[in-house]
């Protein structure tokens, strides 16, 4: 239970910012999510607040103690954080048992390990070798050796980032269920958008070495602060738009007309915010280009009639009852997300 | 944005190298005593060499004895280099990628030379051709022991060659030639280059061959006049030179080798490459690996076994056990003393950037180029001021471990670099501190490349010769010396017992050295070349 902030963070690599003035506080308790694309220096973030790197400036404190100031950090072993690398980083040479048993220095050592392994569902497993285990496995374990030292912040650096598919979804679940039931202040970063919506009770969306907008997953998905965080969130449609003086927006899918004076910017939309019908006197006329087909869901690629320039993806669920050359009816169901164009 | 060409540059490079914490006090201060103790020898040398004046070195340097010196010196290790490259890349490429028979025994024959001292090679040619000496007999003797280095680093770069690299090239329409250019080439360079290196270093600083075969090199000439005893400041300015000269060389190196390009891309691991099948040139190939092996080991062995079954002498067996045990403990003790002097810088060059490892990185350059006779004249004339230290068995190993501080570091380095970084980060975050880590995580992960850096070690000193002659205490005979003493009066007989016995015990290190299964052992082959 530590809270944790950052205030002002920058680190730098050959003398540029691959952080640059980083602030963010995540409550006590709170499972949080840093969702980036790779190269924005989420893992730098990481390996600051775990003390493996030193900062050019800003401070990090657990709660109210500092544990790095400009560039002066306690060192990484008296911070008592969690840290669960990618694809798990066992130490090859010890057994799971001694895997877990690795950090702690109590005498009832043995009473912890059986309880992490009965926590993560393998006690038959404690005399195996890394090598033995398969990736969820190595997951499962990483974490188990992590919580054994009862640590204040967990930093989980894209641990489902190696596991297939369907491996991954299940283990992520289990991982936050046992987190978020230790109540651990966790810190997982990640560039899988979906990863961070799912698991996380605050998403930050990180940029440039900044975190540019924080909020809970609905909070950030549903009202980006920029057309180019809102791609980070999830699929969008950028379509240009105006709004007159009277406040009215204008764009291919109101198709209301454009006033003389109006100032001109750009509409965000996300696919499942339009509605297709075959009446095509319900809202804007299109036709179907393509159908990708998901399952559970169908993507549709539309050309807007009038404009066959402008193609529109739409989210519909299954059943899909539509065919590719349909003329359609569209409308907008959502809010309008307004960026009018810098001037 | 300026940002985005930073956080580009971070995606290829690895997080690890932002920002790394200074390496911990205990680290780079042992780092930095180990270097102090390893550049006493050069220092003494420089001090020495300019103690009468910096015309008095001129002096020295333009007499026409020292420019010719200088000239031998360096057409040999130029004619040596250029053969035992051609013949080592050829070796290695038909062992590892012909269908050569029986490709495993030739690869035994093609690096058991590693196990014969060059002067125990010279003295049983001598043997068998009285008449044998000269500038061109060096050539040879030199060329056939240093071809291993080259045969060992174009193995291991063929074997680690992604085939798949080869294979995608192929299908681009690239021919074998092609590919051997384009491909193989480029990521085979540095290592082959290294492995030159080692051999232009191995002719700079052979002792014996060149005095047996009266070829005026610098370790020759220095050892004359340190014999001589008349002239200790000219020896010491030659030495400088003959340094100078090697550092030359290895900086040299340095800018032709390039950026070091990983070779393997992918993910997967590397497959067995299909062999190319060379038909009727494959009794010419096998023809030229056995001939390479009769010269570098079948005059050798034939001469020793027919003078040590001639009857013409009498076996000293006292001795004879006696100098096998003086070898083997001088040679494990300096292995020792080099591993340990070697671990802190190893360590910290492996996991750190810092000012002190570039420093580091510098003197080790500098003891890598100090020869044998340099680092004898230093430390002899150090001792004789501290009586505890003169010809002793402490410094004797203290000398070894100067001289082969570079193979230490290099070998410590590379296998502590092996372990992934993340593993001491996690360590770090479970509470232990950077010693505990690198006891209870670093060094045990490493250990099969550090041992087999030890094996190197210890192999080269068993062969030592000109620091063991000036080094060692009063009456302390090794195998080396044995022979030293016997070839030198031409008892070549006498030699015999001794120089068996040392090949036998050289070559149990060289044969796991070369063993491609043995783990480490492929970055030791590598790596022999720093």
């Amino acid at each position: 239970m530590t809270r944790l902030s950052i205030d002002g963070l920058t680190v730098t690599y050959a003398k540029r910012p691959v952080l640059n003035e980083l602030s963010l506080t995540i409550p006590s308790g709170a499972f949080a999510a840093v969702l980036g694309p790779s190269g924005c220096g989420k893992t730098t973030l990481l390996r600051a607040i775990a003390g493996f790197i030193s900062p050019f400036s800003g401070a990090i404190r657990f709660d109210d103690n500092l544990v790095s100031i400009s560039s002066i950090v306690v060192p990484p072993e008296r911070r008592k954080v969690g840290y669960v690398a990618q694809e798990g980083a066992l130490f090859p040479h010890l057994s799971v048992y001694e895997n877990i048993a690795f950090g702690l220095k109590t005498e009832n050592k043995s009473e912890t390990v059986s309880e992490m392994l009965e926590l993560i569902g393998m006690q038959k497993f404690a005399k195996r070798m890394p090598a033995e285990l398969s990736g969820g496995q190595q997951t499962r374990v990483a974490l188990a050796r992590s919580l054994a030292t009862k640590p204040s912040v967990m930093l989980l650096d894209e641990p489902f980032s190696a596991l297939d598919a369907a491996l991954r979804d299940e283990l992520r679940s289990e991982v936050v269920a046992l987190l978020k039931a230790a109540k651990t202040t966790t810190l997982m970063v990640t560039h899988d958008r979906e990863e961070a919506l799912v698991s996380a009770d605050l998403v930050a969306l990180m940029r440039r070495g900044q975190i540019v907008q924080v909020g809970s997953p609905a909070e950030v998905y549903r009202n980006p602060i920029s057309p180019e965080i809102a791609i980070s969130t999830g699929d969008v449609l950028v379509l240009d738009a105006a709004q007159s003086s009277t406040g009215e927006f204008s764009f291919a899918l109101n198709q209301k007309p454009r006033s003389a004076n109006s100032v001109l910017g750009k509409v965000i939309i996300r696919p499942e915010e339009i509605n297709i019908s075959s009446n095509t006197t319900a809202g804007v006329l299109a036709t179907i280009a393509k159908i990708d087909y998901y399952g559970h869901d169908a993507v549709i690629h539309l050309s807007v009639a009038g404009s066959p320039d402008q193609l529109i993806d739409a989210r519909v669920p299954a059943p899909v009852d539509f065919e590719v050359g349909q003329a359609v009816g569209l409308e907008h169901v959502g809010p309008v997300r307004w960026f009018p164009n810098p001037t | 944005m300026t940002n985005s060409a930073v956080t580009d540059k971070e995606t290829f490079k690895s997080d690890a190298d932002l920002n790394e914490l200074t390496p911990p006090r205990w680290l780079s201060g042992t780092a930095l005593l180990t270097l102090s103790l390893a550049v006493i020898p050069f220092g003494y040398l420089l001090v020495r060499a300019t103690s009468n004046g910096f015309s008095a070195v001129l002096d020295v340097v333009f007499r026409t004895r020292t420019v010719e010196t200088f000239f031998n010196t360096l057409f040999l290790a130029l004619f040596v280099g250029l053969l035992a490259l051609v013949l080592g890349t050829v070796s290695a490429w038909i062992i590892q990628r012909t269908d050569i028979y029986f490709p495993r025994y030739f690869l035994v024959l093609a690096t058991l030379p590693l196990a014969i001292p060059s002067y125990v090679l010279t003295y049983t040619w001598i043997a068998l051709i009285p008449s044998f000496s000269g500038f061109f007999a060096a050539v040879l003797i030199l060329t056939l022991t240093t071809t291993p280095y080259v045969t060992l680093a174009a193995l291991a770069v063929l074997r680690r060659i992604d085939n798949n690299q080869e294979e995608s090239a192929r299908a681009l329409g690239f021919s074998t030639a092609a590919v051997a250019r384009k491909i193989i080439w480029p990521q085979a360079r540095p290592t082959i280059l290294a492995s030159l290196l080692l051999v232009v270093l191995y002719v700079f600083s052979d002792f014996g061959a060149v005095s047996l075969l009266r070829v005026d090199t610098f370790t020759r000439v220095i050892h004359t006049m340190y014999k001589a005893s008349f002239d200790r400041t000219a020896a010491a300015v030659i030495a400088i030179a003959l340094v100078l000269l090697a550092v030359l060389i290895i900086w040299l190196e340095r800018k032709l080798r390039g950026r070091q390009v990983s070779s393997r891309t992918g993910l997967g691991t590397a497959k067995q490459v299909p062999v190319i099948k060379i038909g009727q040139y494959k009794w010419a190939a096998m023809l030229f690996l056995g001939l390479l092996a009769v010269g570098s080991i079948g005059v050798p062995i034939w001469t020793l076994l027919t003078r040590f079954f001639a009857n013409d002498v009498v076996i000293d067996s006292a001795s004879l056990v006696s100098s096998t045990l003086a070898t083997l403990v001088a040679s494990f003790s300096g292995a020792v003393v080099a591993m340990s002097l070697a671990l802190p810088l190893g360590v910290l060059l492996a996991r750190y950037q810092s000012k002190i490892s570039r420093v580091s990185e510098f003197s080790i350059l500098l003891t890598h180029a100090l020869p044998g006779v340099v680092i004898g004249l230093a430390l002899v004339a150090i001792g004789s001021k501290i009586p505890v230290l003169y010809q002793s068995l402490p410094l004797l190993a203290f000398s070894y471990a100067v001289l082969f501080l570079a193979k230490a570091v290099g070998s410590i380095r590379t296998s502590v670099a092996r372990v992934p970084k993340v593993l001491d980060d996690v360590s770090r975050s479970l509470g232990l501190t950077n010693l505990e880590t690198l006891k209870r995580i670093t060094l045990p992960l490493a250990a099969p490349g550090v041992l087999t850096g030890f094996l190197l070690v210890l192999l080269t000193a068993m062969k030592e010769l000109p620091a063991t002659l000036m080094l060692r205490p009063t009456g302390y005979e090794t195998l080396a010396t044995e022979i030293w003493a016997a070839t030198n009066i031409s008892r070549y007989s006498e030699a015999a017992p001794y120089a068996l016995v040392l090949i036998v015990i050289a070559a149990i290190p060289t044969y796991l050295l070369s063993r491609p299964d043995r783990a480490g052992s492929a970055d030791t082959q590598e790596n022999m070349s720093l």
